[in-house]
């Protein structure tokens, strides 16, 4: 009937490549899929391999389970590097994932930048903070070397609490703008099934 | 109708259109086929072949059953079956009965306006032959 040794290959090259799922998740998935090689091969008469070869490698297989799981998981967190993950997945898809990933890039950067210069401050004080001359701004953030007088810092030590907010801030509307992202490209996905394609 | 292939070679470009379409059909045609009842996974795949002529590489199928099962769109079951070994059953949650009318009243609106769009392409496609 079945040569075992094929199956058993296959199966744990899919368990390996599922990864970082959840034990139960993972053991399911191989349980249907072994259920699905026995069932196929009964009902054609084919030997595993034959099935085997109509599923696809082992690791494009769980390469379409995983890109469900990381789209799914990452909208609904606010961790920068999930996000980002699953945007860079979502850009290798089209170019408005591409859009995606570079508008997370540049907004993860600038508030990033924001808070690092908010911790800064108290270290570096005198290369840190918001110039002013002649009533208009000249420069911001943490400098190696300030503008010279007549050039003067404005904010002192509300420097501090201004950025963290501002920097803060700057990262949740980053998140907030690829998690609407990601959920407006699932349900797009489902009705149109753009993403489902691993790309 | 056409007797459709799904290309298994994402990169065989001729296919590629055609196999892209084909698979974002595919969610809501996983859908539809539970609509009556409780089906397992190589029923599905043969369902959609029979009603539809939906031919489908066999690895398809299960990433996107999971993931709508996640979505809340389906339920599955474990079901001792006479071949001996479980079977993993679908079916449709009252979420994804919904879901599935509203892609139904989608789709057929599209279809319906692009098949007018077309009509003079296949028209002329008549005359010429």
């Amino acid at each position: 009937m079945t040569a075992p040794t094929i199956v058993d290959t296959y199966l744990a090259d899919l368990r390996a490549a599922l990864g970082p799922m959840t034990l139960d998740t993972r053991e399911e998935i191989v349980r249907e899929i072994a259920a699905h090689i026995r069932d196929s091969a009964d009902e054609y008469g084919d030997d595993a391999s034959s099935v085997i070869a109509r599923l696809g490698p082992a690791e494009e297989l769980a390469a379409e389970y995983r890109d469900g799981l990381l789209i799914r998981r990452a909208s609904r967190s606010i961790s920068p590097i999930t996000l980002l993950r699953a945007s860079a997945r979502l850009a290798t898809k089209g170019i408005s994932g591409v859009v995606v990933f570079f508008v997370g890039m540049f907004g993860y950067l600038i508030g990033g930048g924001l808070v690092l210069s908010a911790l800064l401050k108290p270290v570096f004080p005198a290369n840190t903070g918001v110039w002013f001359q002649d009533g208009r701004m000249i420069s911001s953030g943490t400098q190696l070397f300030p503008p010279p007088p007549p050039a003067h810092e404005v904010l002192g030590m509300w420097y501090v609490p201004l950025m963290l907010v501002l920097g803060s801030l700057t990262l949740l509307v980053t998140s907030t703008i690829i998690r609407i992202s990601l959920r407006v490209s699932k349900r797009w996905q489902l009705r149109l099934g753009r993403l489902s394609h691993a790309g | 109708m056409a007797k459709f292939r799904m290309a298994l070679n994402k990169d065989d470009s001729p296919d590629r259109w055609e196999a892209q379409l084909r698979k974002g059909a595919l969610e809501m045609a996983a859908l539809a086929s539970l609509w009556k009842g409780r089906l397992y996974g190589l029923e599905i795949i043969r369902f959609l072949e029979t009603s539809s002529r939906l031919v489908l590489a066999e690895g398809t199928i299960y990433p996107i059953l999971n993931r709508l099962k996640n979505d809340g769109l389906l339920a599955s079951e474990w079901v001792e079956a006479e071949a001996g070994h479980p079977r993993k059953y679908y079916s449709l949650t009252a979420s994804g009965r919904e879901r599935l009318r509203e892609m139904a009243e989608a789709w057929s609106e599209f279809s319906q306006g692009l098949s007018r769009l077309l009509e003079p392409v296949l028209q002329e496609k008549e005359m010429t032959q």
